[in-house]
């Protein structure tokens, strides 16, 4: 009887044991997550002090403006971030997208407010990673509200434009049913086509004209441009209406789109 | 030997005639790596062809180390991904036990179960790299030179292994170990660029602690002509000895190991 208590107790521990070690698996995931973020940004860092070692400026930009670029592309890299491939991925596999539709709601506002709550908590957990650029790497932040105010709203369109685009591009998983590898070539792109590791304005002009064509800078580079000072203050409306052109352009062809490609949802196995 | 040899090239066409099934997937999961990859190549092309020298080292020599590291990566991406997995897909499932009683080495078994076709990509990538790289620096193939290279790439692949083995045993202790072989693993970063632009921390490092500077810097270095010692060899011990270390702490979790209920 003795044995048998015992035996139940270590089964039990077993389950009380396992708890703990799920809340500190996601402890780890924060503060490893913070420390991956300190490799990624010291690499950056050390390789653009090595680049402008023998040179004051390129491009028009000394160090110190590229490092804030550069760093600042990092922390905002979230902007050009979307989920929406993997959503109708999981969506189409649950057989969930037919519930979603029927529902008495846009399915586009839902898909909309969701990353927007997903961009904003990211945003927020890039907080600690903003202290660490601040102190070990000189991050500074502009102090003039109407750069701000430009760059908010820029940062908004953009995501914005982004959001469609996505959606145009998650349409393509009605066709392929092939979702994660779609999801990573896509990230893959937009890392260097959104400008996060490169400023635009160092790209020889024909790259230039195939990043500006593409609708991934509209979210990271153009924004971060605006907030430091690259693209400067007074040519805010005109990007801000080139980005509203870009969204209507991307609102319309993914509308489209979506109306065609719904017709081919093939719910698998059903 | 000879049976296990026979025995992962069995392994091998299983799991490849399930790629085959979802061609698709098999392609677009070799493409995603070569365009990772290609953005972090087309960004330092767009630098250097404004600024041609990184602390001494022009662009040629910067693909070379690239490449490097990326050939040795790709070993460990082909055939020891599934050391990523042993947590969350095997021992939270508890489909490790299935392991434990076939009659051949779990370990072995783990690394065959699953041959990651996304590695072709970075071996693709890698090979280019190297060979665009070496042909445009005029390297002159000397018997030493060539034998530095096939060593470089092995012993690199093996730190990869090996550093990804030590951590993955956590799994044992605490069922998801991605977040401390991650840890480990994106030091690698680092050493995708000359180990001279870094601090000296940085470089002691990745030479002596996580010594991934033996999987591109120093091979590198060495097929440059650059004056760094016999320190270019010691790549093949560093990963003897990590191996050794892995493969005790794999032991040693294996004991500890007791399920998780499922």
């Amino acid at each position: 009887m003795i044995r048998n208590a015992k035996r139940d107790l270590s089964v039990y521990a077993a389950f009380f044991a396992m708890i703990p070690k799920l809340f500190m698996a996601y402890q780890l995931w924060f503060w490893i997550g913070l420390v991956l973020s300190v490799i990624s940004m010291a690499i950056l860092v050390f390789f653009w002090r090595a680049v402008y070692a023998d040179t004051a400026s390129i491009s028009g930009l000394a160090l110190d403006k590229t490092l804030q670029y550069i760093l600042l592309a990092f922390i905002f890299s979230p902007l050009a971030g979307n989920d929406l491939v993997w959503e109708f991925g999981s969506n189409l596999r649950e057989g969930m997208m037919i519930h979603h539709l029927l529902r008495p709601i846009n399915f586009q506002g839902m898909n909309y407010a969701q990353n927007l709550g997903r961009l904003v908590t990211e945003l927020m957990l890039q907080i600690p990673v903003v202290i660490v650029a601040v102190v070990l790497f000189g991050l500074r932040f502009p102090t003039d509200i109407a750069t701000w105010l430009g760059f908010i709203v820029s940062a908004l369109l953009g995501l914005t434009v982004m959001f469609f685009f996505y959606w145009f591009l998650a349409c393509l998983t009605f066709y392929t049913t092939e979702v994660w590898g779609l999801g990573v070539l896509i990230q893959g792109m937009s890392f260097f086509l959104s400008g996060t590791l490169v400023p635009i304005i160092m790209m020889p002009a024909w790259l230039q004209t195939i990043v500006l064509s593409v609708p991934f800078a509209q979210a990271v580079g153009v924004p971060v441009s605006l907030l430091t000072g690259i693209i400067p203050l007074s040519e805010a409306p005109r990007v801000w209406l080139t980005q509203i052109l870009w969204i209507i352009g991307m609102w319309i062809l993914s509308t489209l789109f979506f109306k065609v490609a719904v017709r081919k949802i093939t719910v698998q196995g059903g | 030997m000879t049976r296990y040899l026979n025995l992962y090239w069995l392994f091998l066409i299983q799991r490849l005639k399930v790629l085959m099934e979802y061609r698709a997937s098999f392609i677009l999961g070799a493409a995603s790596t070569i365009v990772w990859q290609g953005s972090s190549i087309a960004a330092v092309w767009v630098v250097m062809q404004k600024v041609p020298d990184l602390n001494g080292w022009n662009y040629d020599e910067v693909l070379l180390i690239y490449g490097l590291i990326t050939l040795s990566k790709s070993i460990n991406h082909m055939f020891a991904d599934n050391l990523w997995t042993l947590g969350r897909m095997y021992i939270r499932s508890g489909g490790f036990e299935r392991f434990l009683v076939r009659p051949i080495d779990p370990l072995f078994h783990l690394l065959a179960d699953r041959f990651c076709q996304d590695g072709v990509g970075n071996f693709l990538v890698g090979a280019a790299l190297v060979v665009k790289s070496t042909i445009a620096l005029g390297i002159d193939w000397t018997p030493p030179k060539l034998a530095m290279l096939v060593v470089g790439v092995l012993s690199g692949g093996f730190i990869f292994i090996a550093l990804n083995l030590i951590t993955c045993v956590s799994a044992f202790w605490i069922v998801d170990s991605v977040p401390v072989t991650r840890l480990v693993f994106d030091n690698h970063l680092f050493a995708q660029y000359p180990l001279t632009i870094y601090p000296r921390a940085i470089n002691i490092l990745l030479t002596w602690l996580i010594p991934y500077g033996f999987a591109s810097f120093y091979p590198a270095s060495y097929l440059l002509d650059r004056q760094i010692g016999n320190i270019a060899w010691f790549g093949p011990f560093v990963a003897a000895i990590l191996l050794f270390i892995g493969y005790r702490l794999w032991q040693t979790g294996l004991k500890y190991y007791s399920g998780t209920g499922s």
